[in-house]
């Protein structure tokens, strides 16, 4: 395996050493461009309290091409479909070199406390978003306590 | 200033801006590689990563964007305020990376002699790092190699003393044994010719007495006839009557009187089991002592210890297949080592410098700190040799780098091509070099050339460095192994040479080194071999430690070097000289115990007595079972006499049912059986006594003895005429039959001839019916003792057909059934005894039956005027022509029933005929009475069959079958005939002790023939007796060299023939009898000839093997054909080093021929060789295309053909060969063809064309031609070989691709022996491969490499007339011998 660009070890290490709060991005043993991350619910959100998993890969052209994130953990959300694929604009067209692992991870977050029922991926979930938030949110609190909460 | 290096980091690869380049947007990145990263080369245009604006590219790319000056002064201001190490690349150009071709700031990579990238070089170093831990780890695994050659070192200098103590005590063993059998042979042999001598003059006086007597009688007679046959004395006419009788009868036997007169000077040969020549060859060269240098094979650790040479590396390393790249890469660095200053100066990968040449001893950089090499510039000279371990590793990878270079370092001590080393010793390290000169010859291994890595002052630095910056900066893991390795990769982009440059930077590094050095850090060693004294200063412990590893390794690398050279040598030359030797031993020691014959048995001795007693009719005896035997024959007489007188059937005591045959020898039942018997043969009786009339009638005619010798003699010349071509006939089932068809033949003259001669009628008709009886009682006995149906197998079970019938017949007959079991069962007891000494005793049973032979005769002479019937019985024999089918089966059955049975058939006869001389007649009738009846159904159907007295062998065989097919008791016999027949072609091993016991078997039944036959004719019954054994045992071992034994065999005949004809001359018959000795000898022989399928299956060991690659004589370069030329020598055709080379056939050189061109006498690339029967070497002139034919001593004689395709034309001739009438066969390899040329290079024909179908070839390489002119060829392409007969027809293919049992892959070479055994080299499975005459895989051996008994490549192949095998091994360069 080739070795690993400059870049990505500056922003493991830095992941490591300066983490955000709420996210913990963690390499793989085995493959250092695969990161275990979780990330919490943010507060103020349906996911609140969660601790979610996700699964963070860097492609070999990293960073002229977007990392691919999915979630691991289930989680109710108009952007997030039952695949843990996420629709996140910077993670596909809109990426920059400029953007980095945390930056990404940032986003996710910023993405669970606002959810965009109008761009969606599961569309059920956006529907229902979208005609009942306050079931969606509801729905989502009880994804979150059952799946995102460890006890 | 967080903030303010965050400001001079790119955004896209987070390090600090590497010529950072404005965007339109005022973002500024890196040019390369993150501005290149950007651009869409569809749309030419470029997405600011921070803001997403779209910019056009310029016309000149990326470049053409401003650079963003400001930017890069702050840069520079940064490093001024930090002092950060300058950027290594700057002012760097991006070039294509030679490997991924990405654009990287390229550096030259040692490993793949390229400019690339960095990342591709750290891969590159990566893959370095593995290799050597792989290396290593290699060398750990092999370590123990040596460690075990230590040991087998030691070993090896103890066992090779004993080896050879062993060896000259085996030699002495030899010695004494040799000369002791010589010795005793010899004597043995003076006293069998003083015997003989004796025994012989006896003979000769005598018969000089009684012709003297005979002289004088007859002139006497003349005399008185003369004188008195006139009418001057009164006679009356029956005087006369008689008188003219008597001058008849003396004009009769003056006429036909015969003495053996022949002659006397030659009575005696001595005649060897082998040539003496030859003997005195294996004698004088009875072992050598196969020295064997391995070195000259196996270059493995050439140990010469003086410390300048080169060493050559160990096997294990030798292997190691990164070997090469590992010499290519430090040859590189080598080279390079003038110029590493580049390495030197940014051994990290600090792009942080600023300037390449200023390196600075900046201990306290962070970046030291952080990649471990922040003060190693003093050393740069030998960047290039460690920067590949990244430092942490480096202590274990140390191992080898020296020592495949030691010469190089040394031999070039001073000139030229060694630049980097030597530039760098002279100037940079003055003050040290001669020091570590020093060190590199100390610390190296004698054997090896490897440098002690410890002992390198760089090393150690290193080790130290890395140390002291684990101690110092605990900051970053010491080792991890991923990412630093990576920021350690060197920048070697600069590849200026310049003298000045580089003193300078020798100072600075030597500064450096000092300074380092005298910090003194114990270097982490992995490999803790020498635990360095942490506080000394580096120079001083190295000093110290190559003077300590010097003495160490000098001494016991010298040690080792010189044990392992001597003890591999040694080792395996006494090893191989041991086996030789043994092999030698066995060799020889083999003949003699089978000549030699074993010691006179006892048994033989009683079974002696035993007939004696019997001939004193039911006095007592020394065994019941012969008690009861002989008074039976008494008993069964008397009965048989008063069945015949009277025929009255007198009940016996105890009656008891048929069935009552069982294996008591109580009385009841014997009586009782005979009496069934007795009763009820009345009408057979009748035809007995009709035929006996017959026959008394032509006897009567026949009276004159003398007659009926001619007659007989004429008979014997037929039948002797016929042996030759039945000899010649080989190998087939039907041999044996032939074989004792042939000797029963002999018997059969002889027997008639005695007959004639000596036996009045009613002798030779008693000893008939005491023969028919016999035979009965040996078919029963053959079934009933376990002994002999288990060693006949299948055999016993078609006895018993016969043997039922037998049975009956015997009743009828009265020689009854009990008297079978008499039979049988003292056989059995016999048994005991005889079976285990069977072999061994042939001589003493010889000796002893002889004993009784003549004790018979003698008591046969008191009762010749037996039933005046047994003329007939022998005139029909003699008549009918039929005898010899009858008394082949008859012999047969006798060989195959062991010798217990003959023996007491012969015993039996002897009761017979030791009945009182009144019962005589009456028994002889009886006996005639069965005789007649099995003639009756045997002898009489062969006679009406057999009316036309041919004595065609062929009609006799034929006869012979259908003999077998008709008559039970015969087809018995043929059967067994024929499964023996079969069996012996299988030749278990087994099948050896059966057939040593045959013939023993067969001469004491010759000796029972003669017995019968009379004194005189003994020698003659004697002599059929060992031609038969030889025979029977040529015949039982029918895959026997035919003709080796063929012409030894009719010698032996002859020569038997000739001292049992000496034999008989002595009535008395002295225990040792020169018969004795030659049956002895026959039974050796036929022992000897053990048969050579036996011999091929334990082919697999290779007994030597001759050359190695070279071109001086007795080396060879690729051979590839061979042939066996006169005196068994190899004649070997030295393809590349195009000459032939001969050596004689223990493998020593004796003469080569031939050179390279195409001229007369010389040779391209030759092929094939072959020797005809006059000598000459016929070889195949490869790339010349032609034949050479060269007389014995190797001058040319003549060429012919030249390339081409028409007749006489060769395209690459290959294999050779020729016949016996020499006629040459080619393989024409690529007209895909055999041409067959006249001797004298005259076309003759040519058969087979290419493809694949039968009589086609493909590439045909060896041909072969057996005895039977059956031409065999290897059809390599095909995978197959084809035998042809002479004309060109296919006979048989056999084979197809593969690597199974009997198929090919390429078979080349091809020979057959003089059995049609077939050898095959079987190239392309490197493995010999023997097949039965027929085709039928018979064993296979050998496989790929270069040990013995290994092949790499096969070619030719040939096979001594001893059944060695030679086998050209043409990648080894070397010729096998198995």
């Amino acid at each position: 395996m080739a070795s690993l660009p400059r870049r990505i070890i500056k922003e493991t290490q830095r992941l490591l050493q300066e983490p955000v709060p709420g996210i913990s991005a963690v390499p793989d043993e085995n493959n250092a461009r695969y990161f275990h991350v979780i990330v919490t619910g943010p507060e103020g959100s349906p996911f609140e309290g969660g601790l979610f998993k996700l699964e963070l890969f860097l492609p070999e052209d990293y960073p002229m091409s977007a990392p691919k994130v999915r979630f691991i953990t289930k989680i109710y959300h108009p952007n997030i479909d039952r695949l843990g694929r996420i629709c996140l604009d910077i993670l596909k067209d809109k990426w920059s070199p400029a953007l980095q692992i945390r930056t990404v991870l940032l986003s996710i977050q910023a993405l669970l406390s606002a959810p965009n029922p109008d761009d969606p991926l599961a569309n059920d979930v956006a529907e229902l978003w979208r005609v009942n938030e306050a079931e969606a949110i509801r729905n989502a609190k009880e994804w979150t306590r059952k799946y995102a909460m460890e006890d | 200033m967080e903030q303010f290096e965050q400001l001079l980091t790119c955004a896209i690869c987070l390090d600090r801006y590497r010529n950072p380049k404005l965007l339109p947007c005022q973002h500024s990145f890196c040019m390369e590689p993150c501005m290149d990263g950007l651009v869409d080369y569809v749309r030419r245009q470029v997405k600011c990563p921070e803001c997403r604006a779209e910019h056009r590219i310029p016309y000149q790319g990326v470049q053409g964007y401003p650079t963003n000056v400001t930017l890069q002064r702050f840069l520079e201001l940064h490093i001024e305020i930090t002092g950060e190490l300058p950027d290594p690349t700057a002012g760097q150009i991006m070039e294509r990376c030679g490997v991924c071709s990405e654009k990287a700031y390229c550096g030259m990579c040692g490993h793949c002699d390229k400019k690339i990238c960095q990342d591709c070089k750290g891969a590159h170093m990566d893959i370095l790092r593995r290799e050597i831990a792989r290396i290593n780890n290699q060398v750990r695994r092999a370590l123990h190699r040596l460690q075990d050659m230590l040991a087998m070192v030691d070993k090896n200098l103890i066992l090779l003393q004993q080896n050879c103590g062993s060896v000259a005590e085996e030699v002495d063993e030899i010695d004494r044994r040799l000369a002791k059998a010589l010795k005793d042979r010899t004597e043995h042999l003076r006293q069998e010719l003083d015997r003989y001598l004796s025994t012989e003059v006896r003979n000769l006086t005598q018969l000089k007495e009684n012709l003297e007597l005979e002289i004088s009688n007859i002139t006497s007679n003349c005399d008185l006839a003369d004188k008195h046959m006139t009418e001057s004395v009164e006679w009356d006419d029956n005087e006369l009557m008689d008188a003219k009788e008597i001058f008849l009868k003396t004009v009769e036997f003056i006429r036909n009187f015969e003495t053996e007169t022949g002659d006397y000077q030659r009575r005696v040969r001595f005649t060897m089991a082998h040539d003496p020549n030859q003997l005195v060859n294996h004698v004088a060269g009875f072992g050598d002592l196969n020295i064997n240098h391995p070195h000259t094979t196996a270059p493995g650790l050439t140990g010469s210890a003086s410390m300048g040479l080169l060493q050559t590396p160990g096997p294990g390393l030798m292997r190691s297949k990164s070997d090469h790249r590992l010499a290519t890469q430090f040859r590189q660095q080598e080279e390079r080592d003038e110029d590493p200053r580049g390495g030197r100066l940014s051994p990290l990968a600090g792009r942080k410098f600023g300037e390449r040449p200023a390196p600075k001893p900046a201990a306290t950089d962070r970046y030291e700190g952080r990649y471990g090499r922040g003060g190693e510039s003093g050393y740069g000279g030998d960047y290039g040799d460690y920067d590949a371990e990244g430092g942490s590793r480096a202590g274990q990878v140390r191992s080898k780098y020296r020592s495949r270079f030691r010469r190089d370092a040394q031999d070039a001590a001073e000139p030229e091509p060694d630049t980097g080393r030597n530039v760098r010793f002279q100037e940079q390290q003055n003050r040290e070099r001669e020091r570590v000169l020093d060190t590199e010859d100390v610390s190296k291994g004698p054997l090896s050339g490897i440098t002690r890595l410890y002992d390198v002052p760089r090393v150690m630095k290193r080790l130290q460095e890395s140390e002291l910056k684990e101690k110092n900066k605990g900051k970053e893991p010491p080792t991890p192994p991923q990412p630093a390795p990576q920021q350690q990769q060197p920048k070697k982009t600069v590849t200026q040479r310049q003298v000045s440059e580089e003193d300078e930077i020798a100072k600075i590094k030597r500064q450096n080194k000092s300074g380092a050095s005298s910090s003194d850090v114990a270097a982490a060693v992995p490999e803790a071999r020498e635990p360095a004294a942490p506080v000394r200063p580096a120079p001083d412990r190295v000093a110290s430690l190559k003077k300590a590893e010097e003495e160490r390794r000098r001494g016991s690398s010298h040690e080792g070097s010189s044990d392992n050279d001597s003890d591999d040598g040694s080792s395996v030359s006494s090893m191989q000289g041991q086996r030789k030797g043994s092999l030698r031993a066995r060799l020889g020691g083999a003949s003699p115990p089978l000549t030699v014959p074993p010691p006179a048995k006892p048994r033989s001795g009683s079974t002696d007595s035993a007939s004696t007693s019997s001939s004193e009719s039911s006095s007592p005896a020394s065994s019941t079972a012969r008690n009861t035997g002989a008074a039976f024959s008494t008993e069964e007489v008397k009965q048989k006499y008063l069945s015949r007188g009277s025929a009255t059937p007198s009940t016996p005591p105890a009656a008891a049912p048929a069935a009552s045959r069982t294996q008591q020898d109580t009385t009841p039942p014997r009586f009782q059986s005979r009496f069934l018997g007795g009763n009820r043969p009345q009408p057979d009786k009748a035809k007995d006594e009709e035929e006996d009339d017959d026959t008394e009638s032509s006897s009567e005619e026949e009276t004159d003895s003398d007659e009926e010798e001619d007659k007989t003699k004429k008979k014997e010349e037929v039948n002797r005429m016929d042996i030759g071509p039945l000899l010649a006939r080989s190998a087939n089932a039907r041999d044996s039959a032939t074989a004792t068809r042939r000797d029963s033949r002999d018997d059969t003259g002889t027997r008639q001839s005695s007959t004639a001669s000596y036996r009045s009628p009613l002798s030779s008709r008693d000893d008939s019916g005491g023969y028919r009886s016999q035979r009965a009682s040996r078919d029963e006995s053959t079934d009933a003792p376990s002994s002999a149906g288990s060693r006949y197998g299948s055999a016993a079970s078609t006895t018993s057909t016969p043997s039922s019938y037998t049975s009956r017949f015997l009743n009828k007959s009265k020689s009854s059934a009990n008297v079978d079991e008499d039979e049988s069962s003292r056989a059995k007891t016999a048994a005991v005894p005889d079976e285990s000494t069977r072999y061994p005793s042939g001589r003493s049973r010889y000796a002893a039956l002889k004993e009784r032979r003549s004790r018979l005769a003698r008591s046969r002479s008191s009762h010749n005027m037996g039933g005046a019937d047994d003329m007939d019985d022998a005139e029909d024999l003699s008549a009918t022509t039929s005898p010899s089918a009858y008394l082949a089966s008859r012999g047969y059955g006798s060989s195959q029933s062991g010798s217990e049975l003959a023996r007491s058939r012969s015993t039996h006869a002897l009761k017979s005929r030791d009945n009182s001389p009144e019962r005589g007649g009456e028994r002889d009738g009886t006996a005639l009475s069965s005789w007649a009846r099995t003639r009756a159904r045997s002898v009489h159907a062969l006679k009406s069959r057999e009316a036309s007295p041919e004595r065609d062998t062929a009609d006799r065989a034929d006869r012979a079958e259908r003999d077998a097919l008709s008559q039970a008791n015969i087809s018995a016999y043929r059967s067994r005939a024929r499964q023996a027949a079969l069996k012996s072609r299988e030749t278990s091993p087994e099948r050896g002790a059966e057939k040593d016991a045959n013939s023993p078997a067969l001469s004491s039944w010759a000796r029972y023939l003669k017995n019968k036959y009379g004194p005189r004719k003994e020698g003659k019954d004697g002599a059929a007796s060992s031609a038969s054994s030889a025979a029977g045992s040529a015949a039982s071992s029918a895959a026997s060299r035919r003709l080796s034994l063929g012409l030894p065999l009719s010698r032996h005949n002859s020569a038997s023939i000739d001292s049992s004809d000496d034999d008989q001359k002595n009535p008395v018959g002295s225990p040792t009898s020169p018969t004795a000795a030659t049956a002895a000898a026959a039974a050796g022989f036929a022992a000897g000839a053990t048969s050579p399928r036996s011999q091929y299956l334990q082919k697999r060991r290779q007994l030597f093997q001759i050359g190695s690659r070279g071109s001086e004589p007795g080396a060879f370069t690729w051979p590839r054909g061979i042939a066996v030329g006169p005196d068994n020598t190899f004649v070997i055709a030295d393809s590349s080093n195009h000459r032939v080379q001969v050596f004689d056939s223990n493998g020593i050189f004796v003469k080569e021929f031939g050179s390279y061109g195409n001229g007369e006498g010389e040779f391209d690339c030759l092929a094939g060789v072959a020797v005809n029967r006059i000598g000459q070497f016929i070889i195949a002139d490869r790339y010349n295309h032609r034949i050479q034919v060269m007389d014995p001593s190797g001058r040319f004689l003549r060429a012919f053909g030249s390339q081409g395709t028409a007749d006489g034309r060769f395209n690459y001739p290959w294999g050779i060969t020729t016949d016996a009438l020499g006629f040459i066969y080619v393989c024409d390899k690529e007209n895909h063809r055999v041409q067959v040329f006249q001797s004298d290079g005259t076309f003759v024909g040519k058969f087979g064309s290419s493809g694949r179908g039968p009589g086609q070839l493909e590439h045909p390489h060896y041909i072969a031609v057996s005895s039977t002119n059956r031409v065999i060829v290897s059809d390599s392409n095909n995978h197959r070989i084809q035998i042809f007969d002479v004309n060109g027809r296919v006979i048989t293919s056999f084979g197809s691709e593969g690597s199974e049992e009997g198929q090919f892959k390429f078979p080349r070479g091809v020979a057959v022996d003089d059995q049609g055994y077939i050898f095959v080299g079987d190239s392309g499975n490197n493995r010999i491969q023997i097949f039965h005459p027929d085709g039928a895989f018979l064993r296979a051996f050998g496989c790929w490499g270069a040990g013995p008994a290994e092949f790499k490549g096969l070619e030719g192949v040939a096979v001594l007339s001893d059944g060695k095998i030679l086998v050209c091994d043409r990648e080894n360069h070397r010729v096998q011998v198995f």
